[in-house]
Parts: C-alpha cells; sequence; structure tokens
C-alpha cells in the first residue's frame, strides 16, 4: 500500500511552501546584485590576464552589488563578434574596444553616447586629444582607457654592435636606410626593422603613419587615392625594404615582440605597451632597459614630418544594456580609478592613462619615465586619425594586400597602385 | 513493378530537419545574395536583384580566388593521391613489427588537428628562424632564406605541401585497403603469367583501384572545396590575394567588409559548384 494521506499532503505542502521561499529569496538576492557582461581581450592574453582579474576582484569588492562577467574575445576577432551580436539583438553591457572596430560598432548605431554619463570631475581629468577622436556624428561613444601611440624603438645595443651611434637613432628615412644596411652587415640574423604587413585592418593604422610620411592617403573619407605619385614611393619603398631583407613580412606585429626581447630585432614600429611586453619575456628591470631600448619619433619621408597612431584601447557601453548605470560604474572605474591606472594601465599594459596626473601623485611619479617622456611630450603630438569607419575596413583589405603585391610580387608599381585604386573603386 | 513511396511519414522527421538546418540556410543566402545589405549599416537592407551577380563576374579577384580553388583543391588531390597510392603499394610488402611501426608514422598527420598543421608549418616556413630555412642553408641548397609563404608565386605551393602532408594518410588507408581487396587469384594468375613488376602495377592493380580512387578522389575535392582553417592560419589569403581561394574571399567580404549581400553571391556560386561535384559523386557511387 503506498504511503497515507497524512505523510503526503503535508510532506507536499512544506515542499511548496519551501521552494516559494527559496525563489523569493532568490528573487531578493538577485534584484540586489547586477551582473554586467564585459567582453574583451585583456582577459584572453597572459600578459593582461592576471592584472585584469586582479582589478576586476578589487572592483567586485568596491562595489558588492554589481558582478562583472568576463567574456574572453581575442583582438582580431572582437569587432566581428560584437557586430553579429549586435545584429543578434544580445551585445554584452561593456566591450573593449580599439582603432577602426570602435567605428564600426559605433556605425550600427547600438553604441550608448556617453556625454552625459562623463561628469564635471572626469571632464577636467580627460585628456583633450584622447576624447577628441572618439566623436561619432558628435556623440562621444567610447572612454578612452588606454593610451597607446606608436613609436620608432631602436635597440641600443644592436647598434652599437652595427657602428651606429645608439644614441642617435635615423630621422631621416634615408638615414634609417643606411643603419639599417650597417646592421644588415654586422649582425645577418637581426631583423633591422620590425613591420606588421599583414593584411587586416590594424595593419593598415599601423602602415598608415608611413604613407603619410610619403605624403600618400589612399582613402580620404569619400575619396581614394590610392593611384598616386607618393603612393607610388611608398610602395616602391616597401618592395625595397623586402628585397633587402630588411623586413620580415606576414608577421604580426606581436609576433616581433619576443623577438625583440631576444635582441633580433633591431629597430621596430611599436606601441608604448611594448616594454612591458619585453620585461615580461626577458625580466629585464626598467634601468636596464632604458640603456637598452629607446623611443622617438618616426623617420621622416618626403613629406618632411614624423606621423604617429594612437593604438590605445577604449570602452563602450551598449544601448541595449539593462545596467546602464552599473555599467557606466565599471567603465569609469577602470579608465580612472587609481587602481586600475596602477594594476592595468601601468602594469602590464605599460601603456598611459587617459586622464591627467596630477603632479606628485604616484601614477605621475611612475610617469617619470623616459620612455613615457618621449611618448608625451615628442611623440603624442604628431599623432594622425586615418578616416576610422565601416569604409576603413573594407579598404584595409584592398590596400594591405596591395602592400603585401608590392612587397612580396613582381608586378611593377603602377600596376600594384592601380589595382589597389580598382579595388577600392569597386567597394 | 511496385514503385516504392520516397517520401512517407517515416522520412518526415529527417526531412524536416534537413530542411531546417539545411534547406533554411540555402534559402536565407539565396535571398540575401539579392540585397545590398552591409551587417553594420543602419539602413535596411535593399533588394538589388542580380547587382551582386553582375558585380561578381566583373570581379577579377573572384575570378582570381575561382583559380586558386582549382589549384589548390585539384592540385593537392592528385599529388595526395599519387603519394598514398606509392605508399600503400609500397607497404603492401611490409608486414610484422617494422610494417605496423611504419603505418602508423605515416597515419600519424591524420591524426593531428588542421588548425596545428597550419601553424606548424607556418612556423617551419618563417623566413628567420624556420626550420626548413635553416635545413636547406645548411646543405648549401640555398644561399639566403626564402620567405616561402610571402613570395606570390612561392606561397600558394607551400600551403598545398601542407595541404599534402595531412591528407596523404587518407588516400594511403583507403588504397591500402583497396589493394588488400584485391582478389589473390587475380595476382597469381598475373604472376603465373609471368607479369612483370610494372605491368602487375598499372595493368592489374591500378584498373582495380579505379573505383576506389574515384570515390575517395571526390570526396576529398568535395573536402578541400570548403578548406579554410589552413590557408586563414598560414597566409590569410595573401600575400596579396595568391593564396585567396573562394572561402577565404567569402570570409573577407562578410566578416571584414561585412558586405553579407555580395558574399551571399560568392557563396552562391560556390554551393553550385559543390552541388556539381556532389552531383558526380552519387553518379561515381551508383557506378560502384
Amino acid at each position: 500500500m503506498g504511503m497515507s494521506n497524512h505523510v503526503v499532503r503535508p510532506s507536499l505542502l512544506v515542499t511548496t511552501v519551501a521552494f516559494l521561499i527559496a525563489f523569493a529569496t532568490d528573487g531578493r538576492a538577485a534584484d540586489a546584485k547586477v551582473t554586467i557582461t564585459f567582453a574583451n581581450w585583456a582577459v584572453a592574453e597572459g600578459t593582461t590576464k592576471p592584472a585584469i582579474d586582479q582589478v576586476i576582484a578589487d572592483f567586485e569588492k568596491a562595489h558588492p552589488d554589481i558582478e562583472i562577467k568576463s567574456e574572453a574575445i581575442s583582438f582580431s576577432e572582437i569587432a566581428r563578434q560584437l557586430a553579429l551580436r549586435v545584429r543578434a539583438g544580445n551585445p554584452p553591457d561593456v566591450a573593449q574596444l580599439a582603432g577602426n572596430d570602435t567605428f564600426v560598432i559605433a556605425a550600427t548605431g547600438k553604441l550608448e553616447p556617453l556625454n552625459a554619463y562623463v561628469g564635471g570631475d572626469l571632464k577636467s581629468r580627460l585628456k583633450p586629444d584622447a576624447v577628441a577622436g572618439l566623436q561619432y556624428q558628435g556623440k562621444l561613444i567610447a572612454l578612452p582607457w588606454t593610451l597607446a601611440p606608436a613609436g620608432f624603438w631602436f635597440n641600443k645595443t644592436l647598434m652599437g654592435k652595427a657602428g651606429l651611434d645608439p644614441e642617435k637613432p635615423p630621422r631621416t628615412i634615408d638615414e634609417l636606410m643606411s643603419a639599417m644596411a650597417a646592421i644588415k652587415k654586422a649582425q645577418p640574423d637581426v631583423i633591422p626593422l620590425g613591420l606588421d604587413t599583414t593584411n587586416r585592418p590594424f595593419a593598415l593604422q599601423s602602415n598608415w603613419p608611413w604613407m603619410a610620411t610619403f605624403g600618400a592617403m589612399p582613402i580620404d573619407g569619400a575619396k581614394d587615392n590610392a593611384n598616386t605619385p607618393e603612393m607610388k614611393r611608398y610602395l616602391a619603398w616597401m618592395r625595397e625594404l623586402a628585397q633587402k631583407r630588411y623586413i620580415d613580412p606576414g608577421r604580426r606585429i606581436g609576433e616581433f615582440r619576443p623577438l625583440a626581447a631576444q635582441d633580433k630585432v633591431a629597430f621596430t614600429w611599436d606601441q608604448v605597451l611594448l616594454q612591458g611586453v619585453i620585461q615580461s619575456v626577458n625580466k629585464m628591470s626598467d634601468d636596464d632597459f632604458y640603456r637598452h631600448w629607446g623611443v622617438t619619433t618616426q623617420p621622416t619621408g618626403p613629406s618632411g614630418k614624423p606621423y604617429s597612431f594612437e593604438g590605445g584601447h577604449q570602452l563602450v557601453m551598449f544601448t541595449d544594456s539593462k545596467q546602464k548605470k552599473a555599467a557606466w560604474t565599471f567603465i569609469e572605474y577602470l579608465a580612472a580609478s587609481a587602481d586600475a591606472i596602477n594594476k592595468y594601465t601601468l602594469g602590464p599594459g605599460a601603456s598611459l592613462p587617459s586622464l591627467s596626473a596630477t603632479p606628485g601623485s604616484d601614477i605621475a611619479r611612475k610617469l617619470d619615465t623616459p620612455i613615457y617622456h618621449s611618448f608625451t611630450t615628442a611623440i603624442i603630438p604628431t599623432l594622425a586619425a586615418p578616416p576610422f569607419g565601416p569604409a576603413f575596413a573594407s579598404a584595409s583589405s584592398a590596400i594591405m594586400a596591395g602592400v603585401q603585391q608590392a612587397v612580396t610580387g613582381s608586378e611593377s608599381i603602377d600596376d600594384v597602385a592601380k589595382s589597389i585604386q580598382q579595388q577600392l573603386d569597386r567597394r | 513493378m511496385e514503385r516504392v513511396k520516397w517520401l512517407d511519414s517515416m522520412v518526415m522527421p529527417t526531412v524536416a530537419a534537413l530542411a531546417l538546418v539545411v534547406g533554411y540556410p540555402i534559402v536565407s543566402t539565396i535571398v540575401l545574395s539579392t540585397q545590398d545589405y552591409n551587417l553594420v549599416a543602419t539602413e535596411a537592407a535593399r533588394f538589388v536583384g542580380a547587382d551582386n551577380y553582375r558585380k561578381l563576374v566583373a570581379d577579377p579577384i573572384f575570378w582570381q580566388s575561382l583559380r586558386n580553388t582549382a589549384l589548390y583543391t585539384f592540385g593537392s588531390v592528385a599529388i595526395s593521391a599519387a603519394l598514398g597510392l606509392v605508399f600503400a603499394l609500397l607497404m603492401e610488402r611490409f608486414v610484422g613489427r617494422r610494417g605496423r611501426v611504419a603505418r602508423l608514422l605515416l597515419l600519424t598527420p591524420w591524426a593531428v588537428p588542421f588548425v596545428v598543421i597550419a601553424f606548424l608549418f607556418r612556423y617551419m616556413y618563417l623566413q628567420n628562424g624556420g626550420a626548413i630555412n635553416a635545413l636547406l642553408l645548411s646543405m648549401g641548397a640555398i644561399a639566403a632564406p626564402i620567405s616561402w609563404l610571402n613570395v606570390s608565386t612561392l606561397a600558394m605551393p607551400a600551403v598545398m605541401v601542407a595541404n599534402i602532408w595531412a591528407m596523404t594518410p587518407f588516400f594511403f588507408l583507403l588504397l591500402g585497403a583497396a589493394l588488400a581487396g584485391i582478389p589473390n587469384e587475380v595476382i597469381e594468375s598475373a604472376r603465373v603469367d609471368r607479369a612483370s613488376a610494372f605491368s602487375m602495377i598499372f595493368r592489374i592493380k591500378l584498373p582495380l583501384l579505379r573505383n576506389a580512387l574515384l570515390i575517395g578522389g571526390l570526396l576529398m575535392i568535395i573536402a578541400n572545396f570548403n578548406d579554410f582553417a589552413k590557408i586563414w592560419a598560414m597566409t590569410q589569403g595573401g600575400p596579396g590575394y595568391s593564396t585567396t581561394t573562394l572561402v577565404v574571399y567569402v570570409y573577407r567580404q562578410a566578416f571584414e567588409n561585412f558586405s553579407f549581400g555580395y558574399a551571399s553571391a560568392v557563396g552562391v556560386c560556390w554551393l553550385l559548384l559543390l552541388l556539381a561535384f556532389a552531383i558526380a559523386y552519387l553518379r561515381a557511387l551508383r557506378l560502384t
């Protein structure tokens, strides 16, 4: 015979009440704590993961009502994945973006304008140049998180071994070619110049200053100008670099960094974060690093002017976020808190904060290094922003394919330039 | 003769699943191919009829990617099949423990994931520090390191070498099994008639391997037509467009340019080409 009703009915009643209490309690707990999804590559990369995990843990400790769910997406995939998620209606609350990717996602119309969120105090502390470049249709669509302009790095030790003055890096393209010839002769196994010639939007952004110093501007808003004498001179120079084996075509910029740490690259065109990466590989002290490496402005080409690009990272909030207040609290913490700046931005990120440091503060002391001075006083004033946006992304494929044809192919430079222009016209 | 119904209640669940998983994406792609649709644009998709197809016909990169696809696919399959046949014939007489070890070594590339193969060869091909250049330099075969993946004329052959290395074990396995299936009486009769080694291979064994070669070849052609991982990991379709195949071109159009309409048009052409091979495969199956 089964259990009697005297047992079954009370048991069912108790169980039902217990479930109701549990759900009610969970609901109250859920109301008390919000979860913010944060799509980023900082957590996907070995160098930066420990620091960003610590910063997130510190934030959660300081804000027990906010939980951060970090979503690791690689740098090269993040724009693609976010564009698809925006269309699918499930973007994250906050995302880390950089360069053209920020403007590609902005073009979807799904980035929350941040003008209203940036209060007086934060506004006064943000570097004006950092904010000016993040306007889209008159609105601030991203908060600058880290600043990482590119500079011309020179390995003083390798220069010395090649008979060059380590304190006098090349200032013009002609001086650069002579220096690289000396380095190639003295140390055939060393790559004279680390330059990213891969076919991706970041590579075009990276090479943009080199095109600019030759006076070339293959895309300029609505106009495409790839078939110009200036662009041909730039392409001819790239071919000369490859023929003389001064560059190692096909390598991403990140692949030169471990080689630079092993003294296998003499000059490299890379961002301020190179110091952090090199030191994480070879454990060099700061003083040793400054004796070994220097950074300066780009050697100038026919235009007579040096240029640079801003490769720093930004933080964006999506309009679909249901936790905008909490999302902004997190964004502001990452960009402006002393904790995040000390542990992440100036830590393994080895980048510059987007805020003006308070004189005498701990952060100001950390920024008092030869490398940071060089970036702040000499390189940042040479920043030249390419015409970012979806058109830049589609043009980058045509332009960088053309650069690769110039570097590795045998067609005439005229034909390569014409081919780039035809591809741009066909977009 | 009673005609067997092919569409009945037992088949319906499969048809429904196929309609959802295969049919819907194909129809969506065809519809998208008639639209001007950019994933990141705020404007809605716009019907443009055959404009994307007209653009495709006039696009030199599309034709180059089609040529690259043909070279990559047919070249890799032909060489892999030939190598697989050679190894299968050589291993026929290699029995015992050494034979087993040799077979294991020959089959090992088949077990390596495609992306690992791609990165393995990518680092072996490096101009500075790559194992292949180091070996050739030490042998005196070359005077200076070669940039295998960054010279337009060398990049495609270099990628094909990696593909052939990965695919040969398949043909070795398939043809080895087919060789083992040749009746002993046929071989013995040929020996009694004093057939030479050449005759044995080309007049006796190869004709009997024809069906296996045909099926295996068609299968690998279809598989290689869709090969993205190796090419993307090694060269990303570069330098220039020298290793850009149809699948790489579709990927760039869809996920870098976000031109879903145009990418869909290229995808439809790709689908039609693959359908042709699939029909050939089915016909070959029926013949065997």
